[in-house]
């Protein structure tokens, strides 16, 4: 624009007191012109900005979304879990009844035995507490009178459990009679924390 | 006036320019917004199914089957990795309306603890899940298998009939031959995809207990319900499925051993110890091509647990 107004002052307006004053409102009108163009400029780059921030918003809305939908499905995951671990056959009473666990499995799986099944779990945790009669602390296993196994844990913190009752049974002999003991027990199982 | 106009132009000039190129920012960004939320449905998708196929597990029964149905055409694409427990990988995408036929798919999805069997990019609207247990002899896993297609069992005797009697359509049994459906052949039979010929001559329910699934010119082997296994999938995850299997069948042999110290320790008297552990020997790295010769192993092992006083699985 300046390029068309200098070939303006010099071409077409002669110097004259009449052609000055001319030349300043011309001049005036171009500056409240380039004012106009600014402002355009500012307005289009602040309507864009806008627009940015929305769509950051949305996204922010949809991204969280998505963190919740995972954390939801890990939960449903672990909750489907109870189920299928007091079935899998590395836990299950080999008397095939459901939600059945076998005392000797647990103290093995509690053990090294387990730093196999590492990645194996869908879960966070498996552990396994016997509840009846009520103990009065809970004793870890391997040891004396110990009454919970801990089967596997990933080491995470703030873990979400769920669980359900179980019976924990093993088969002993007495008295030359083979007999299978069970105890009320408790299957819990810690959700895997996708947004930690 | 001519200046006027020059002003006028320009800045029409450049508000046309500038919003042109927000519109095309918007439109670009509406579209890639678009394919993110498909794409975060298609791995909700395949995290779903790895959840819903927890339910319709056998766990102690004879077999179990559901039927899992998406709201379009769904490709699972299904990829076993093998190597010691191993796992799936599994991923979803939806049919496209423009361009590809089928949208990326979404994120896969790890599944450690589950055994599925199904062709490697299979496709439908409806999926029906047939869950079978494995035992070997004594119980491995719950096998799973994902089926979109409709099959024809022809020829198939009662025993193999009754198995599948959960009113599953898309596995049919009578007068299906000549519907066009994927025809499964027990013995012989007329055009015939998979012919199934069963092996199984002594101490046997059915000859069919085990045997070879021929499919598209591959012959598969199988024991027991891993038959099940091998029509319904593709060869390269049957086998690394089985190879995930034997390892697994392995792994419960050596817990069975420290369960059998614990158990004598009590009282309770196994001696099968050392069959166990040579048994975890030979299956942790066993393939299809042993499951036979290890097939008459475990039975006489299944056997001594039968007759032991305190049996480890009996």
């Amino acid at each position: 624009m300046e390029l068309t107004l200098s070939f303006l002052e010099k071409k077409k307006f002669p110097r004259s007191r009449k052609n000055y004053n001319s030349l300043a409102s011309l001049r005036i009108h171009s500056c409240q012109g380039q004012m106009k163009i600014q402002q355009m400029a500012f307005m289009i780059l602040a309507v864009f900005f806008f627009f940015v921030l929305v769509g950051l918003f949305f996204l922010g809305i949809t991204f969280r979304g998505v963190g919740e939908s995972a954390q939801q499905l890990q939960m449903e995951q672990a909750l489907s879990s109870l189920e299928v671990i007091a079935d899998m056959p590395e836990f299950n009473y080999y008397t095939g009844a459901a939600m059945t666990l076998d005392e000797d499995k647990l103290r093995i799986m509690s053990g090294d035995f387990s730093e196999a099944y590492e990645d194996f779990w869908p879960v966070a945790s498996i552990k396994v507490y016997k509840v009846f009669p009520k103990p009065e602390s809970f004793v870890k296993c391997p040891a004396v009178n110990c009454n919970y196994f801990e089967v596997y844990d990933s080491g995470q913190s703030d873990v979400q459990e769920y669980s359900t009752y179980v019976s924990v049974c093993k088969r002993v002999r007495e008295s030359g009679r083979t007999y299978d003991r069970c105890e009320a027990s408790k299957l819990v199982l810690g959700v895997i924390d996708v947004l930690e | 006036m001519g200046n006027k106009s020059g002003q006028f132009n320009f800045v029409w000039l450049f508000a046309i320019i500038a919003g042109a190129a927000i519109l095309v920012l918007a439109i670009y960004g509406a579209t890639k917004v678009g394919d993110t939320q498909r794409f975060q449905t298609d791995t909700e998708i395949a995290k779903e199914l790895a959840i819903l196929t927890d339910p319709l597990q056998a766990g102690f029964a004879e077999g179990s089957f559901g039927k899992i149905t998406f709201k379009q055409e769904t490709r699972i694409n299904n990829i076993c990795i093998d190597g010691n427990f191993g796992r799936h990988k599994i991923s979803a995408s939806t049919r496209s309306d423009i361009g590809e036929p089928w949208n990326i798919p979404g994120e896969q999805v790890s599944i450690h603890n589950k055994y599925i069997f199904s062709l490697g990019g299979a496709s439908g609207k409806e999926y029906y899940v047939f869950s079978k247990p494995f035992y070997f002899p004594y119980k491995v896993a719950d096998l799973t298998m994902l089926i979109p297609d409709d099959y024809c069992l022809v020829n198939a005797p009662e025993e193999i009939s009754d198995e599948i009697n959960f009113n599953m359509k898309k596995i049919q049994v009578e007068n299906c031959s000549d519907k066009g459906l994927i025809n499964v052949c027990f013995g012989v039979g007329n055009d015939c995809d998979i012919e199934v010929h069963g092996l199984c001559m002594t101490g046997c329910d059915s000859v069919y207990d085990q045997g070879t699934v021929e499919k598209f010119g591959a012959e598969m082997k199988y024991v027991g319900n891993l038959m099940w296994a091998a029509i319904f999938s593709e060869r390269e995850i049957y086998e690394c499925n089985v190879n995930r299997l034997m390892y697994r069948a392995g792994k419960i042999a050596e817990e069975f051993a420290d369960k059998a110290d614990l158990m004598d320790a009590r009282g309770c008297n196994t001696n099968l110890k050392p069959d166990l552990l040579t048994w975890a020997g030979l299956t942790i790295n066993a393939g299809v091509d042993d499951l036979m010769d290890l097939n008459s192993i475990g039975e006489t092992l299944d056997k001594n647990d039968d007759l032991a006083g305190c049996g480890i699985w009996n």
